[in-house]
């Protein structure tokens, strides 16, 4: 039933026009006195971005505006978090109600059209976390002209063509048809004989492997890694503002300290767990399963290689602008950018970098 | 005084003047968010719709447009989901009525599953009915059927009056003839206008079911469009469904008229 968050949205879009309000700048007294200017961080659950709620829950940061925690004092930031369903949180972002969103890189694109972007931190990539189940088919051959529930324009969609295009197969023969995450999976589990394949990603894809007899992956993300990448997105707007570099520091650091936590031998443990009752109310082997299927960047070095990789920015990046410029997705290619000013989408390793040097 | 009657033509004048306020407040929110953003299309300006109207009437190769699909996808669960769950509320709300033993059989869940919102129930709807088509015409009939079954049963039982019922036997009917000439004539106005106070429950839960399983239709195109941030589109699409629930009120406030006319207004 985690889908009704989604509903969420229709109620954001009833007020969203009527309040009309900018992210707020307002400066608040941090503890040694200094107004600390305040920024909005919107995020959903997913492992690699439940890291900042559970930032929030360890005292790393306090996401309500006005307090500070460790890292926001460091900074002389206050990072105010908003959760949110991950529809609505592309909404806030793309309606400049928020500073910086978590977002993947293929939901970056539409948003940047309209408020030039930059990706500051890629927070992990699927590898294996969306995946095509089917019930009753053994081979991506038996799964021609039947129809597959996912989400369409969406990282679902992209996952399940290039797979299709890996094995040489003609997209026209495998129709797909939209359904949110959430109800293809219900759908499933419940054993609808309708729903013979869905294209989802995780938890739906553990849960419905456990709870479904017979469910088994026809194809996943492992064959194509690090192009779907989960990410955190600043406005340039934001960015320019008094304190908005701090901000993204900030939110670079904290990250990377809730990563050392999680590899730290005491700490670790009960950080992926946390991280689980923010994800789906998942359990400690779940989660081990999780991340191996969310890689995480968890370095510095791991964030800075993904930006700088040649693939990524020559061939992954334009093939999904590609991707979303022939199903609809945008009217008009995005400039993309590396470390490029001009860009509608800029990947820059900048704050990264600064934190790395700390 | 209260009531105190004003010309027709400053009533026109007013409500127009409300109107023209609408929109001037819409378009003063458009340049607002517009001098955050630029280039922003979240609040589009009332001069850009025509964009979002290009978009949706714009035919693609088989001679479709996203409207017209929407159109006859959302309209069509509509009707025929109210029209089943009329249909049935009517029969079974006459029958709880006029029989105490129907009345004792069915009160009880009627009366209950009628307090709870449909879209709280939209999960097991989906188990019981599955997400292919016919769900949304089973879900709306399900979902309108509860509450107006009581409606109708307690016009049937509270608003003929048993002394009405007594003098139609004395003076020969059957019981067919008294529930048909009686007892559902007079309960007919009551009825429509049940139906009518139904129709936006009803709208409201076809929208979000549309909104998470939905491949053609008003929610679905709502929220794929609303990811894209292409909110002429939206907002074009709720003016259409405000547009169109006015339109349905209107209809249904004329058939009573029409059906009805000793009922008044």
């Amino acid at each position: 039933m985690k889908y009704f968050p989604s509903l969420g949205l229709c109620a954001f879009m009833a007020f969203a026009g009527c309040t009309g309000k900018e992210s707020t700048t307002t400066s608040n007294v941090s503890a040694d006195g200094a107004a600390a200017p305040a920024f909005t961080l919107a995020w959903s659950e997913y492992p690699s971005w439940s890291v900042f709620g559970v930032a929030d829950e360890q005292g790393l940061i306090d996401g309500d505006e006005g307090a500070m925690g460790e890292i926001e004092t460091k900074w002389n930031v206050d990072i105010v978090l908003k959760q949110a369903d991950y529809d609505t949180c592309l909404l806030f972002y793309g309606s400049s109600q928020t500073d910086a969103v978590c977002i993947t890189n293929m939901d970056t694109l539409p948003p940047s059209l309209t408020r030039d972007s930059v990706a500051i931190l890629p927070t992990s990539t699927s590898v294996g976390a969306d995946a095509c189940i089917v019930v009753g088919m053994d081979s991506i051959d038996d799964l021609k002209g039947k129809t597959t529930f996912g989400l369409e324009m969406s990282v679902s969609q992209y996952c399940f063509e290039r797979n299709l295009e890996l094995q040489g197969k003609t997209i026209e023969d495998f129709p797909f048809k939209n359904m949110d995450p959430g109800a293809a999976a219900q759908a499933m589990q419940s054993g609808q004989a309708a729903t013979e394949s869905i294209m989802v990603w995780n938890p739906f894809v553990m849960q419905t492997l456990r709870t479904r007899d017979g469910a088994k992956v026809l194809f996943d993300s492992s064959t194509i890694p690090e192009e779907i990448i989960d990410m955190v997105v600043i406005g340039k707007d934001s960015l320019g503002k008094p304190g908005g570099e701090a901000f993204a520091a900030a939110v670079v650091d904290c990250f990377y300290e809730i990563c050392k936590r999680m590899e730290d031998p005491e700490l670790g443990d009960k950080t992926l767990v946390q991280l689980g009752e923010k994800f789906s109310s998942l359990n400690l082997e779940d989660m081990q399963e999780v991340v191996k299927q969310t890689q995480f960047y968890s370095t510095p070095e791991a964030g800075m290689e993904l930006f700088n990789k040649e693939k990524f920015q020559n061939e992954t990046m334009p093939q999904v602008v590609d991707f979303c410029v022939s199903h609809g997705i945008v009217d008009n290619k995005p400039k993309l950018g590396f470390g490029d000013d001009s860009a509608q989408v800029n990947f820059v390793t900048t704050y990264i970098e600064k934190v790395k040097a700390e | 005084m209260i009531r105190q009657p004003i010309q027709f033509s400053t009533k026109i004048g007013i409500s127009t003047v409300a109107i023209l306020a609408s929109l001037a407040t819409y378009e003063m929110l458009a340049r607002h968010q517009s001098n955050i953003n630029p280039k922003q299309t979240t609040v589009p300006s009332l001069l850009q719709f025509g964009e979002g109207f290009h978009e949706i009437t714009e035919a693609n190769d088989k001679g479709e447009t996203w409207l017209g699909q929407d159109l006859v996808a959302t309209f069509g669960r509509l009707a025929v989901g109210l029209g089943l769950g009329v249909v049935l509320s009517v029969v079974i709300g006459v029958a709880m009525g006029a029989y105490p033993w129907v009345e004792a059989l069915f009160a009880p869940p009627v009366l209950f599953l009628a307090k709870i919102p449909p879209t709280a129930m939209l999960a097991v709807y989906f188990v019981l009915f599955g997400t292919e088509g016919e769900m949304f015409v089973a879900m709306v009939g399900l979902s309108v059927f509860f509450t107006l079954a009581q409606s109708v049963y307690s016009a049937a039982k509270k608003d003929v009056t048993d002394h009405v019922v007594y003098k139609a036997y004395s003076l020969g009917a059957s019981s067919p003839e008294v529930i048909f000439e009686v007892l559902w004539k007079q309960i007919l106005p009551r009825v429509i206008e049940a139906i009518r106070l139904q129709i936006g429950p009803a709208m409201v839960f076809l929208i979000a079911a549309e909104y998470v399983v939905g491949d053609v239709g008003f929610g679905y195109r709502i929220r794929i469009q609303g990811r894209r941030m292409n909110f002429d589109v939206v907002y074009i699409y709720l003016v259409i469904l405000g547009a169109s629930g006015l339109g349905l009120d209107w209809l249904l406030n004329c058939t009573r008229r029409k059906l009805c006319p000793w009922f008044g207004e």
